[in-house]
């Protein structure tokens, strides 16, 4: 029975372990312009993504771009959940699938819909224009605005499954009897729903806030070229400076950061709120 | 106070019902509005996007083929998708099967490791096999980077976790009365997997199949670094069009992108409750 695993743990080990092994090894190397890689093993390249101003404002921005973009999502997606949680209808499973849609067809797809929405003739300023809310047409292509409602897009389904899924365990009858009590509204919301729906906004958060860290299709097509997130910094110096120990670098740095916020939301939240 | 009281019971007032409504709509109207304005623009006559356009045209979808780079992107995409779960889909069942019904030491670091695919960076991935795969190259004097072989191996972690999780969680919910009653009426233990255990995980494999299909033919972030001329998947495709250029031509593969995954969901769906499995 034992030996039914071996296939795929070999598969992973070869595939995933080993080459992020080598990735590790070779940030350890020093870049040359005209040999491109020479052997060493320090962890210079390491202090320099973190003093250089330039690998600097392309950490901050991720940070910065992640820690905003989770925050509003939670923002949109706690009523939807809610929402979603509580719904009793034959279209409940309808609408499951409906969320869960956008999510399979792909990041690149969703951001070239954004892009045509995003033209100086496009669905938003016409509108804007028709309306008079503007008389000139914005700019929202290539702005970080464009990103914050891109990436929102892409985790808002994530967000909104999670939660749901701790809402629909959460009885009625709480709700209910604080109601009957006198709790207001707000004050229904506030002691009674939001606490017990806390392990499903924080396992939520942290899926949202790594996959936002990892963000590539959405940062390249709607920031433009001088918006650099890590994905698009990291492919980068494989692609354009063909600096490998600096690309093997900044991978490292990105994987730490996201398996650190994994590990600790899996260990935090084991088996019982089991990650989408 | 006895009529507030009544209303609580007569209505269910949650926190504030018409904020809360708005921000249901605000969440679908941004998760849908991209998709249906891809779709939309596919239809426009003029080549360059504006609103509201001046006729409609299916000619896209014709013209679109004609661009070698999407053509090939689409049979690459589906190419690589195919042989990825094809390859994926029973390595992963058959870890699920051992995991649930095995007894070995180092179960939960097994576990562990075989979801490792789904915390890893896609782009952290794609470097690590992108290095990996050159000094291959160059040790063994042969292509892996840019081929189908070197897609697909790396498309096939892709599918390892999802299988890996809907076969487990299939067969938890499995109850084991139907196969000791088979093997207690004389059936050997490779009929009652034959016969009785398959059959009851088939659900589960179903959704593992279509799972595994779509995320290796809608994955970018993986295959960036992997690709190479004559062997650019679907996704890199649109992705280095869509950097010059947004145009219906795009719109209608994007579309056609849409529609085959839509194709897949709804066919699956058939099989097994989709809301229920994921």
């Amino acid at each position: 029975m034992a030996l039914l695993v071996l296939p795929a743990c070999l598969l992973v080990l070869g595939l995933l372990i080993g080459p992020m092994a080598l990735m590790f090894r070779i940030s350890l190397n020093q870049f040359s312009p005209t040999q491109l890689m020479i052997e060493a093993f320090s962890f210079s390249n390491y202090v320099q993504a973190a003093a250089d101003p330039y690998y600097q404002e392309v950490i901050l921005t991720t940070l910065g771009m992640a820690l905003l973009c989770t925050a509003l999502t939670l923002v949109i997606a706690f009523p939807t959940a809610y929402w979603l949680g509580r719904l009793e209808s034959r279209w409940k499973s309808l609408v499951v699938i409906a969320t869960l849609f956008p999510l399979l067809v792909g990041n690149v797809v969703r951001s070239a819909g954004w892009m045509a929405l995003f033209t100086r003739e496009g669905l938003i300023n016409m509108v804007l224009l028709k309306a008079h809310v503007i008389s000139e047409p914005l700019t929202l292509m290539y702005t970080p605005k464009a990103v914050v409602l891109g990436i929102i897009a892409v985790v808002l389904p994530y967000m909104i499954l999670t939660i749901a899924a701790v809402i629909e365990s959460i009885p009625r009858d709480l709700e209910d009897a604080a109601a009957n009590l006198g709790a207001s509204a707000f004050q229904q919301f506030w002691r009674v729903i939001l606490p017990l729906s806390a392990p499903g906004v924080a396992a939520g958060s942290i899926l949202v806030f790594v996959l936002c860290m990892n963000t590539y299709a959405t940062a390249v097509l709607l920031g433009g070229p001088r918006f650099k997130m890590m994905a698009p910094a990291i492919f980068d110096q494989f692609v354009r400076g063909n600096n490998w120990p600096m690309g093997a670098t900044l991978a490292f740095m990105l994987l730490a950061v996201t398996m650190s916020f994994t590990i600790f939301g899996s260990i935090a939240f084991a088996r019982r709120y089991r990650m989408r | 106070m006895p009529a507030s009281l009544l209303a609580n019971l007569t209505e269910r007032p949650s926190f504030n019902r018409v904020l809360m409504r708005t921000l249901v709509v605000v969440a679908y109207v941004i998760i849908f509005a991209p998709v249906a304005m891809i779709v939309a623009t596919s239809f426009f006559a003029q080549e360059i996007v504006s609103f509201p356009p001046p006729a409609l045209t299916w000619d896209w979808y014709l013209n679109a083929w004609d661009k070698p780079e999407f053509l090939r992107g689409l049979v690459t995409s589906l190419q690589v998708a195919l042989l990825a779960a094809a390859i994926g889909v029973p390595i992963g069942t058959a870890a699920a099967l051992a995991i649930v019904r095995g007894q070995f030491p180092g179960k939960q670091v097994i576990g562990a490791l075989l979801l490792a695919p789904l915390a890893v960076p896609g782009v952290v991935a794609g470097s690590g096999l992108y290095m990996f795969y050159v000094l291959a190259e160059n040790a063994l004097d042969r292509d892996i980077k840019a081929t189908t072989q070197g897609l697909v191996a790396a498309h096939v972690l892709l599918t390892i976790p999802w299988t890996v999780r809907l076969v487990v969680a299939s067969l938890q919910g499995l109850d084991r009365a139907a196969e000791e009653a088979a093997a207690n009426l004389g059936a050997g233990p490779f009929t009652v997997f034959r016969r009785i255990t398959l059959p009851m995980m088939r659900p589960g494999i179903v959704a593992a199949a279509m799972f595994s299909f779509i995320q290796s033919f809608e994955n970018l972030d993986l295959s960036l670094l992997l690709v190479g001329p004559g062997r650019i998947t679907l996704p890199v495709a649109m992705l280095n069009y869509l950097e010059f250029r947004i145009d219906p031509t795009l719109a209608a593969v994007a579309t056609v992108q849409i529609l085959i995954v839509g194709v897949l969901m709804v066919v699956t769906d058939r099989f097994v409750k989709l809301s229920r499995v994921v």
